[in-house]
């Protein structure tokens, strides 16, 4: 089945407001109301849970949603690489740089 | 030597402020914005629905799963569906930001919703927890820096077509990176690495169960409730814990100021 532009058009609207929702309600319900203690402390766990989860996701599972570490040798040494170079160098651009060029050479040699 | 940088900092124009603290993903989003131009035009999308979609839409996931839902002709309310639980972890960064966000106008609150993504809210995360000056505003037009950024390279992927090739995994690992560095700046005391460890496993146990990207907001919702119990616990229970004592910092950058 071929899509034409109006059906791509419906497809958009119908995701903006699937994408846009979740991003909305959060903030409008906290806009005003004060936000209590216990759940800015737990919000506090939020990126660090949640960039793990990401990371997890895009090197051990596949688009299939099955664990698997076949051919993901370049990205598991470089993110170690990466890890290293954040842990001492603090800087967000070096890391991704260095981390880039080490995943693009490790892909030619592994 | 700090001071000088500080005061050159200082008389930087308003608009290279806001693309020094953005470049980092700008730069990542050009070659993976190209790359997703390319998908999209060759499942259909002209250059209108193109630049529709990135300013929409703006979140590379979602857009790279459109362009291959495209491709094998599922019907639409599947691919909104699954749109939906991709995009409902933003509902936690939502959360998370909320607190330094408390009171902004409706309109602000609705347009800085709009263009919050994963990479711009790991900058404005960490800008917001470690600068007091940064401002809702400011952290709005890092928004809008990575949105242009990824709208032009979105649209000069669909203009070049499949002219050229971009091996995606690799190019993806841009933002990989970026996710990992926003990790170790955040380790710092033992109780946050055994949760971001846990937090490993769950995302990889959900998403097998679940099949979707779902797996990633309970395996997230799961790990920081355990982390946010166990610092409470440890507080009450063994207040001289060392888990919960500061790693120390190599690169000695500024500590948190909301703490």
């Amino acid at each position: 089945m071929e899509w034409n532009t109006t059906q791509h058009v419906w497809l958009i609207l119908g995701c903006f407001c699937v994408a846009f929702a979740p991003r909305l309600i959060p903030l409008m319900f906290f806009r005003t109301r004060k936000i209590p203690n216990w759940f800015n402390e737990w919000m506090r766990y939020i990126p660090v849970s949640l960039f793990t989860a990401l990371v997890v996701k895009d090197i051990f599972i596949t688009p299939d949603y099955v664990v698997s570490v076949v051919n993901r040798a370049p990205e598991m040494i470089a993110a170690v690489i990466v890890i290293g170079i954040a842990y001492w160098t603090r800087s967000m651009a070096i890391s991704v740089v260095l981390g880039l060029c080490a995943v693009f050479l490790l892909a030619m040699v592994v | 030597m700090g001071k000088n940088i500080a005061k050159s900092r200082e008389q930087e124009p308003y608009w290279r402020r806001i693309l020094d603290a953005s470049l980092p993903v700008d730069l990542s989003y050009i070659p993976i914005g190209l790359a997703c131009g390319i998908l999209l035009n060759a499942s259909g999308f002209n250059v209108w629905t193109t630049l529709m979609v990135s300013v929409m839409v703006f979140s590379g996931g979602a857009q790279f799963l459109i362009a291959s839902l495209l491709a094998t002709s599922a019907p639409m309310y599947s691919v909104i569906l699954m749109m939906f639980f991709l995009e409902l972890r933003y509902a936690l960064l939502g959360s998370s930001l909320s607190k330094y966000l408390h009171g902004q106008s409706l309109g602000f609150t609705a347009l800085f919703a709009a263009s919050m993504n994963d990479e711009n809210y790991a900058l404005n995360y960490l800008k917001f927890s470690t600068d007091k000056k940064f401002t809702p505003k400011e952290a709005l037009h890092v928004e809008h820096m990575t949105l242009a950024f990824w709208t032009v390279s979105n649209i000069i992927g669909s203009l070049i077509g499949s002219a050229i090739h971009i091996d995606l995994t690799i190019v993806h690992f841009a933002l990989t990176a970026l996710f990992l560095y926003m990790i170790v700046v955040q380790l710092k005391n033992g109780l946050i690495i055994l949760i971001c460890i846990l937090s490993g496993f769950l995302a990889a146990y959900f998403m097998v169960l679940t099949k979707s990207t779902l797996g990633l907001v309970l395996s997230t919702l799961a790990a920081s409730f355990i982390g946010f119990m166990a610092e409470a616990s440890i507080r009450k229970y063994f207040p001289d814990s060392s888990l919960l004592r500061h790693i120390k910092n190599p690169a000695g950058s500024p500590e948190d100021v909301d703490e």
